[in-house]
């Protein structure tokens, strides 16, 4: 359904020298610089998926996001929804979507929140019956009855989120492109939010691309995430074969009233461990060890550990999909 | 034809937004009618007092000029009033990146950013031209005709657009530059030569405001054809075809502008 090839954007920086003459003289004489924000990257989306678009800061995320919504017109590649191009045709390619950015609103400032409906009601030329229909599939998901007519301005920022959320599904996008939609929102208002996603996405089989730093979002909603370093695809895969592929990292929790445990259980030098691959947390009486299964099966920790010290309680954990992530952010793949 | 009726409906939504809008701060809008009628009346009164002092330049009457300054605020008025957020386009809004916005819709952007503001205040130019008009004319003696009348009545579209095109233009320069609204400025500075008869500048000037960055065809040219009946293929037929190259240019330089823009991180 959303097909993407060899996406890439290039833009062209100017390099100032610091200071007021730097920037003088880059005003006659401008040096410039290709940068490559995003680099021939390719993935698809069958229709229906809740798909998790990940990535650090500069990553080159928002800048791929923007490109298949339109905004941003590729130096080379494609995307396509549903064979339309937004390169070839905007307008018909943007009805098909619906964008919400979490930083910005869609919204009439100045105005009621019901009068935003209304105009885009016209935009996108969505009839009568559809758009009562609509409006009162919204309204139950999201709650808007409450703030409806309360002017943009006065909205707080969950109730924006929601609103702007709501304004982005008035058309019955296709394809809804969700940029960081729980930034700075506390812990109910984020549950509720995707809990409505979760709800669009089953009953109107909306296709949801969703990028966030907050990664209980995609746990919560994806299945697949997309992962992209240095404008380059990183991993695609579910988040089970994350899991599998990068997360040898498994989380050893016991209890003990030894002192001194990094001596006794000198797991670095015992297994020779390298500095990634091991870590230990300790806090009162319980310690936490985090360390590579691939590098130490777990057994081997387990019956090690037990012989050195005396323990009251012991468990083993897979390792959190944060753990992971913030591997691969610090050392790439 | 599907396509014009939609337009005008966009069109009208949009006023009626901007209209709710402006009501939404009722003291504001209450002040700004106050403010500009009292700027329209120190502007004609000032006016009066320059022009009661020239009575005759270059063999133009005072009632003559008196008719082609109205004249000139009539596109310039409709101008301010349905096409002023062009302004903004290189201000701020490429700049700060809610361009954005306008490319995830599903209209065209250079229609969508013309209609979205109303500039109210341009009631002030609008109206101070139709008094100077009303003004001038028992005292200029006009020869009408049915042909005149409608000349006179369609080229006003066609002047207002030569301001349209050059602000569109100069504005979508912004896409490239990231702002541009001094560059619009400094075009726009011209339009002042265009209230007075053009005969009165010298050469260089003349040409610049004819050919080049043609504001006399605003004001000038099309007001010496309601005066004097001259030469209206000229006058009048410049004024659209130029006003026609103009909006061209101006849309090309926006779509390929709108093909560069480079939206901000986030």
């Amino acid at each position: 359904m959303i097909s993407v090839n060899n996406l890439r954007k290039e833009f062209k920086k100017t390099i100032k020298e610091p200071g007021l003459i730097g920037s003088f003289k880059s005003l006659f004489h401008p040096k410039c610089e290709k940068v490559v924000a995003v680099n021939d990257i390719s993935f698809e989306v069958p229709k229906g998926e809740i798909l998790g678009f990940i990535g650090p800061n500069g990553a080159g995320k928002s800048t791929v996001i923007k490109m298949l919504t339109g905004i941003l017109t590729p130096t080379s590649g494609t995307c396509t929804i549903n064979g339309k191009n937004p390169s070839e045709n905007r307008k018909s390619y943007v009805k098909e979507i619906g964008v919400v950015f979490g930083q910005r609103t869609q919204l009439w400032w100045d105005l009621p929140l019901r009068e935003t409906y209304g105009v885009l009601k016209e935009i996108y030329e969505v009839p009568d019956d559809r758009y009562h229909k609509q409006m009162a599939f919204l309204n139950e998901v999201l709650e808007l009855d409450s703030f409806i007519t309360s002017p943009v301005r006065t909205l707080s920022l969950g109730q924006r989120m929601r609103a702007d959320i709501a304004a982005s599904l008035l058309h019955s996008p296709k394809v809804l492109f969700l940029d960081e939609p729980t930034i700075g929102l506390d812990v109910v208002v984020k549950d509720n939010i995707r809990k409505a996603i979760e709800h669009i996405n089953k009953q109107e089989k909306t296709t949801v691309i969703l990028t966030t730093h907050d990664l209980a979002d995609i746990e919560l909603l994806s299945k697949r995430i997309v992962m992209i370093d240095k404008g380059s695809n990183m991993f695609d895969g579910t988040i089970s074969e994350l899991k599998s592929k990068y997360g040898q990292i498994r989380e050893l929790n016991f209890e003990t009233d030894a002192k001194d445990i990094e001596q006794i259980l000198n797991y670095k030098q015992h297994f020779g461990f390298n500095d990634d691959d091991i870590k230990i947390e300790k806090e009162a009486n319980n310690v936490t060890v985090k360390f590579n299964s691939n590098a130490v099966p777990v057994s081997d920790m387990l019956s090690y550990t037990l012989d050195k010290i005396n323990i009251s309680d012991i468990s083993v954990k897979d390792a959190d999909i944060e753990e992971i992530i913030r591997r691969l952010y610090k050392q790439g793949v | 034809m599907k396509q014009v009726k939609r337009m005008l409906r966009m069109h009208r939504i949009f006023v009626t937004q901007e209209l709710k809008r402006m009501m939404e701060y009722k003291g504001d809008f209450i002040v700004g009618i106050i403010g500009f009628l009292l700027g329209q009346f120190f502007n004609l009164l000032f006016l009066w007092i320059i022009f009661s002092q020239i009575p005759n330049l270059m063999g133009w009457t005072l009632e003559q000029i008196l008719f082609i300054y109205g004249f000139s605020l009539i596109p310039k008025g409709l101008d301010h009033l349905l096409f002023d957020n062009l302004w903004s386009i290189g201000h701020f809004t490429v700049r700060k990146g809610d361009f954005d916005k306008y490319l995830t819709r599903p209209i065209n952007t250079l229609f969508h950013v013309m209609v979205e503001k109303l500039q109210i205040d341009a009631f002030g130019e609008l109206i101070m031209g139709i008094a100077l008009i009303c003004i001038s004319v028992p005292s200029v003696s006009i020869e009408w005709s049915v042909s005149k009348v409608l000349l006179t009545i369609a080229v006003i579209p066609f002047a207002t657009m030569i301001y349209v095109g050059i602000k569109t233009a100069t504005a979508a320069i912004a896409f490239w530059t990231k702002r541009s609204g001094n560059i619009t400025y400094m075009f726009y500075m011209f339009n002042d030569f265009a209230k007075y008869p053009v005969t009165i500048y010298n050469n260089v000037v003349r040409n610049i405001i004819t050919y080049i960055i043609p504001f006399a065809f605003t004001a000038f040219y099309p007001a010496k054809y309601i005066l004097t009946g001259d030469n209206p293929l000229f006058n009048i037929g410049m004024t659209v075809l130029l006003s026609i190259i103009i909006m061209f240019i101006g849309v090309i330089v926006w779509n390929k502008g709108v093909k560069a823009y480079e939206s901000v991180g986030s």
